[in-house]
């Protein structure tokens, strides 16, 4: 399974990396919107994005937007991570067409039951 | 400045007819419907698609043209139109073509009055014609349409 | 360790970058306190900053990061302005953060600095900003990015007073769980278990979800209402799509709630119980997102009545109550012009002159209370004047003059009828029609756009001393209760709130019971009379459609809208479900019986009855006709010897002919197709027997009939009818066969001319036009010379 990370700072990639990876993922990474839908379009198999919010070039809601006008990634499980603070922007990101979302800081427990739903729990 | 739009296309009667690939949903086979009492006879039923209830309008109908077989199943060509999904049903749906501005022409007089109030225009492709749709108008309602 | 410090090496690379373009940005900053990306980047380092920090385990850092990140979003947003206090205190905050990263580079932690003071300032700087209003701010520069509410706020918001009860002992002491399992739970989640005690207690069965609800429900009342503060601009469309999402979501749920029914696994069951719960919080949440206070359509009341009370040379005081009653925005959209017009409406005719006030001891100043409160699910707005009231005479009097009623109709009209009178299309008590109450918008627009809405309007008066009027608005407008019935193969849904009553009708009942009075179908229904639709042949279903000879039982569905009840016909009843209703494309919403469409368990789509346009379109709600039905039967059920009844027909040629009520037993209607020929006579097989027919036509044999076939042209003659009056003597009936029956009079008999015609008596003049009495006796001596010697003789 293959996840896109998608966040401005390398620090918050490299934490999530780590815990994906400890969850049999294998990681991409992506700095923001824009990199992140070459990602996608480089033909490389996404079955997850975790997309931060505030990014410059394309930040998540344009990403979940561009993403979501694609069918041909209608499979890609698009997971906003958010803090308290922005939950009313996931309002947003939810009725743009995303799945899911995560709050910051969280466990790799709290992923791995996100994922489970989704019927993904890492192989 | 490209000069090329692109459009799907779909077939009523042999005729070739398009819309602009924006204003297309989504084209889906035939879907069960259901009837709707005292309506225009234009609006052929209601569909359910994916929880979104769409109308549906027979093109055949609205162009005045005669029943489709009962044997056939109509296509369904769900355009957005002013916010909401309408289907057009149609007898086949054909592949989206990209044609040039410049092969646009007013309709020609082969056609009815009533259906060349529908059209915008045509474009001349290599061995046809591509009927441009006027989606104001298909799906506008007529006065017939509005009763009491 | 590698992986570790290989993360937090970037971290300490990244921030410190950060930090430093930070400096820079305060200083630029300084001399541009407002420039506004600039402090948006700011505040993006410290967020990125505190949302990093809370997964590499650097508590202290996060709780400096976190109320720096809460000052920079209010400067951000424009709640607060820059100024030399905060930019220090930023600054501040930088070094704090610096000297925390520098510590965690050297030795991996973070330190045991004090920030305590620091943190103190943060906050104390933050929460001072009263000076800017929020929400003007908010409106004055939209911020790309709504500005999301301080987690203070947040925090402050949601906190419980100790007066509150927690949810356990609330359960515990409406019996709803036991102390035991209360506990049981709460030790749970002392062990660990993130559940909130509700769930818990749902999940392992130690109380009802619905007990729990109720819980809650008082729990929430309990606390004080502070979310009205902290305010969020959303985009409309935003909210409903979301509101069309959680429809989706009730529809899911429900057909899981079917399997759920078949299912014995606990654990699925426990799952369904807790997707109810979080369903039913999901919806009113989401539906509270909509919800707008009324005060914002009342906020501009009293300039318009002040204006209005101006122009009109009266003094008028406006009280308002319930400002922060809530509404869906939709709603309020509905109601804004209905209630305007009201308001208008009790300044421009309700309340008085303050000479007119004064001579009838009343202070010179007008007094017009709006009143919103919840009750019942429903929203509830009274508007009451302390004015002259509802002038019932004059209301009569207009009505009569428009020809809205009929005289004898007016007589008999008591108090509340005569005051919903004023809800008749083209009435206006307006002696000159004032431009002042509103464009043209009469009170019958009010009704009926209150109507529209599912809402109801009620009038009270006290004459000389004021009017109210109370509207009465369900809350939910997606998703309603409604029963399901079939006819004709498809399925339909018929909205609760309309529903009264459901009548089975079998056998010999379901042809006796009913009947047809004046082209009118109807059922007796505990002795009142209900007018029926049948439903098939509305929808046009079926254009030939025999009642009287319907076979098997007959469902009614009683229902009512306007005030009115009336029965509906199906072919057969189904359940009662919950529908999300949704709306008709326009190709379809000029069509007034259906009210929108919703999606089934199964997946198909079945249109939703707009009851109040059903009934208008198969005109069974006119009042007038339905008092006319209803006075007919009365009065031919009570035979009344009053000479003075008269039933009005219209006779050939088109002459108003009438016969005594007396003799008229029953009226009704028959297909011309029932029509059989026995004895040279033409009959009709009825109640049993036979009943012989006269028609009125040929018997007045001086005035040649044109084939007439009933009053209506348009009908193919398969379909005609025939009306026929029957008399009855003695056991034996005759029916008369009439062209149209038209009323019923009173007047005195004066036979002014008398006549030889065969066939009647004589001319009078009965509601101001010539009319012809018939000799009943006369005809059906001629048609039939043996009847009255029959009955005679029997």
């Amino acid at each position: 399974m293959r996840a896109l990370i998608i966040d401005d700072s390398k620090a918050m990639r490299s934490i999530l990396g780590r815990m994906l990876r400890g969850l049999q993922f294998e990681i991409v990474e992506a700095a923001n919107g824009r990199e992140a839908l070459e990602q996608l379009q480089s033909g490389k198999n996404i079955d997850i994005a975790l997309v931060d919010w505030n990014m410059p070039e394309m930040n998540g809601f344009e990403f979940v937007r561009a993403v979501r006008a694609e069918h041909a990634y209608d499979r890609v499980l698009l997971m906003m991570v958010t803090t308290e603070t922005e939950m009313e922007n996931v309002a947003r990101a939810l009725a743009a067409g995303a799945n899911e979302y995560v709050m910051k800081p969280f466990t790799p427990e709290v992923i791995m039951e996100k994922l489970r739903i989704f019927g993904m729990a890492g192989s | 400045m490209a000069g090329r739009k692109q459009f799907s296309t779909f077939l009523v009667e042999k005729l070739l007819f398009g819309v602009e690939v924006e204003k297309v949903q989504e084209v889906i086979r035939y879907q069960e419907m259901t009837c709707v009492p005292l309506a225009p006879p234009v609006v052929k039923g209601l569909i359910n698609l994916r929880g979104q209830i769409v109308t549906a309008v027979d093109l055949r109908c609205r162009l005045g043209l005669r029943e489709r077989a009962a044997t056939r199943l109509p296509m369904n060509v769900v355009i957005r139109h002013e916010d909401a999904a309408v289907s057009l049903l149609v007898d086949e749906i054909g592949d989206v073509l990209e044609v040039e501005e410049e092969s646009f022409e007013l309709p020609p007089g082969t056609f009815s009055g009533e259906v060349r109030e529908l059209i915008r225009g045509v474009y001349k492709l290599k061995r046809s014609l591509l009927i441009a749709l006027n989606m104001e108008r298909v799906l506008g309602v007529t006065e017939a349409a509005v009763r009491a | 360790m590698g992986d570790i410090d290989d993360i937090i090496r970037d971290f300490l690379l990244e921030s410190n970058e950060n930090l430093d373009q930070l400096d820079r940005d305060l200083i630029t900053l300084e001399k541009d306190p407002t420039a506004r990306d600039i402090l948006a980047s700011i505040f993006r380092t410290i967020h990125t900053i505190k949302g990093t920090t809370g997964f590499l385990g650097f508590k202290r850092l996060e709780s400096v990061a976190h109320v720096g990140e809460n000052l920079l979003s209010s400067l951000r947003d424009g709640r607060l302005t820059l100024n030399a206090e905060i930019t220090s205190a930023l600054l501040a905050m930088v070094d704090a953060v610096r000297q925390m990263l520098v510590k965690i580079e050297a030795t991996g932690k973070e330190g045991d600095g004090d920030y305590t003071s620091l943190i103190e300032t943060l906050t104390r700087l933050q929460g001072d900003h009263k000076v800017a209003d929020p929400k003007s701010a908010a409106l004055a520069t939209p911020p790309a990015v709504m500005p999301p509410p301080t987690i203070e706020e947040i925090r402050k918001d949601l906190e419980i007073p100790e007066s509150v009860q927690p949810l356990g002992e609330i359960l515990v002491q409406t019996g709803a769980a036991t102390r035991e399992r209360v506990d049981e739970a709460l030790s749970l989640q002392k062990h660990g278990d993130k559940r909130r005690l509700g769930e818990i207690l749902v999940a392992t069965g130690a109380a009802l979800p619905a007990a729990v609800q109720d819980a809650l429900q008082v729990q929430t009342e309990s606390r004080t209402p502070a979310l009205s503060e902290s305010s969020i601009r959303v985009d409309v469309g935003l909210l409903d799509r979301l509101m069309n999402l959680v429809g989706e979501l009730v529809l899911a749920r429900n057909q899981i709630l079917q399997f759920s029914t078949v299912q014995q696994d606990s654990g699925f069951l426990n799952t369904t119980q807790r997707l109810n719960l979080i369903t039913n919080e999901l919806q009113e949440g989401v539906m509270k997102t909509r919800m707008q206070p009324i005060g914002n359509v009342w906020s501009k009341f009293p300039r318009v009545v002040r204006d209005l009370a101006t122009a009109c040379g009266k003094q008028v005081r406006i009280e308002m109550e319930g400002k922060e009653t809530d509404l869906d925005k939709t709603i309020i959209e509905s109601i804004k012009d209905p209630l305007t017009h009201l308001v208008r409406n009790a300044v421009d005719h309700g309340i008085e002159t303050p000479q007119k006030r004064r001579a009838a001891g009343k202070s010179p100043e007008g007094h017009l209370l709006l009143r919103a409160y919840h009750e019942g699910g429903q929203v509830n707005i009274e508007i009451s004047d302390d004015g002259a009231g509802i002038n019932l005479d004059r209301v009569k009097h207009q009505a009569l003059e428009r020809g809205l009623i009929p005289p004898d109709q007016a007589a008999r009209l008591n108090e509340r009828e005569l005051v919903n009178l004023i809800f008749l299309p083209g009435f206006s008590t307006a002696d000159k029609v004032t431009n002042v109450s509103g464009r043209g918008v009469g009170m019958d627009v009010v009704k009926t756009n209150i109507e529209k809405i599912g809402g109801t309007v009620d009038v009270q008066n006290r004459p000389g001393q004021g009017t109210t009027l109370k509207i009465k608005i369900p809350l939910t407008l997606a998703i309603i209760p409604a029963l399901i019935v079939t006819s004709h193969g498809d399925r339909f849904a018929i909205p609760q709130v309309n529903l009264l009553e459901l009548v089975r009708v079998e056998g010999e009942q379901a042809r006796s019971g009913i009947e047809n009075i004046h082209g009118a179908v109807v059922y007796r229904l505990r002795g009142k009379l209900l007018p029926l639709i049948n439903l098939r042949r509305e929808l046009q279903a079926e254009k030939h459609d025999e009642l009287s000879s319907q076979e098997g039982p007959v469902n009614i569905v009683v229902l009512q809208a306007d005030d009115r009840h009336f029965g509906l016909i199906v072919d057969e009843i189904n359940d009662t479900e919950e529908i999300v209703v949704k709306p008709l494309g326009k190709q379809l919403k000029g069509i007034s019986t259906f009210a929108g469409a919703t999606i089934m368990g199964d997946g198909q789509v079945a249109l939703i009855l707009d009851v109040l346009g059903l009934a208008q379109r198969a005109n069974v709600v006119s009042e007038l006709r339905d008092r006319l039905a209803g006075d007919l039967a009365a009065k031919v059920e009570s035979q009344r010897s009053d000479g003075d009844s008269l039933l009005l027909l219209r006779g050939p040629d088109d002459g108003r002919m009438a016969m005594p009520l007396s003799m008229v037993a029953r009226l009704e209607e028959f297909a011309l197709s029932s029509v059989e020929h026995a004895d040279g006579r033409q009959v009709v097989q009825y109640r049993g027997q036979i009943l012989p027919l006269i028609d009125l036509s040929s018997a007045l044999t001086e005035r040649r009939l044109q084939n007439r076939v009933s009053g209506s042209t348009a009908e193919s003659v398969e379909n005609a009818k025939i009306q026929v009056v029957v008399h009855s003597e003695q056991g034996r009936s005759v029916g008369l066969v009439v062209d149209r029956i038209l009323d019923i009079a009173h007047e005195a008999i004066k036979i002014q001319r008398h006549t030889v015609r065969p066939g009647t008596l004589g001319s009078m003049v009965v509601q101001g036009r010539v009319t012809e009495m018939l000799d009943v006796k006369g005809i059906i001596q001629t048609a039939d010379p043996d009847f009255f010697r029959e009955t005679a003789a029997a």
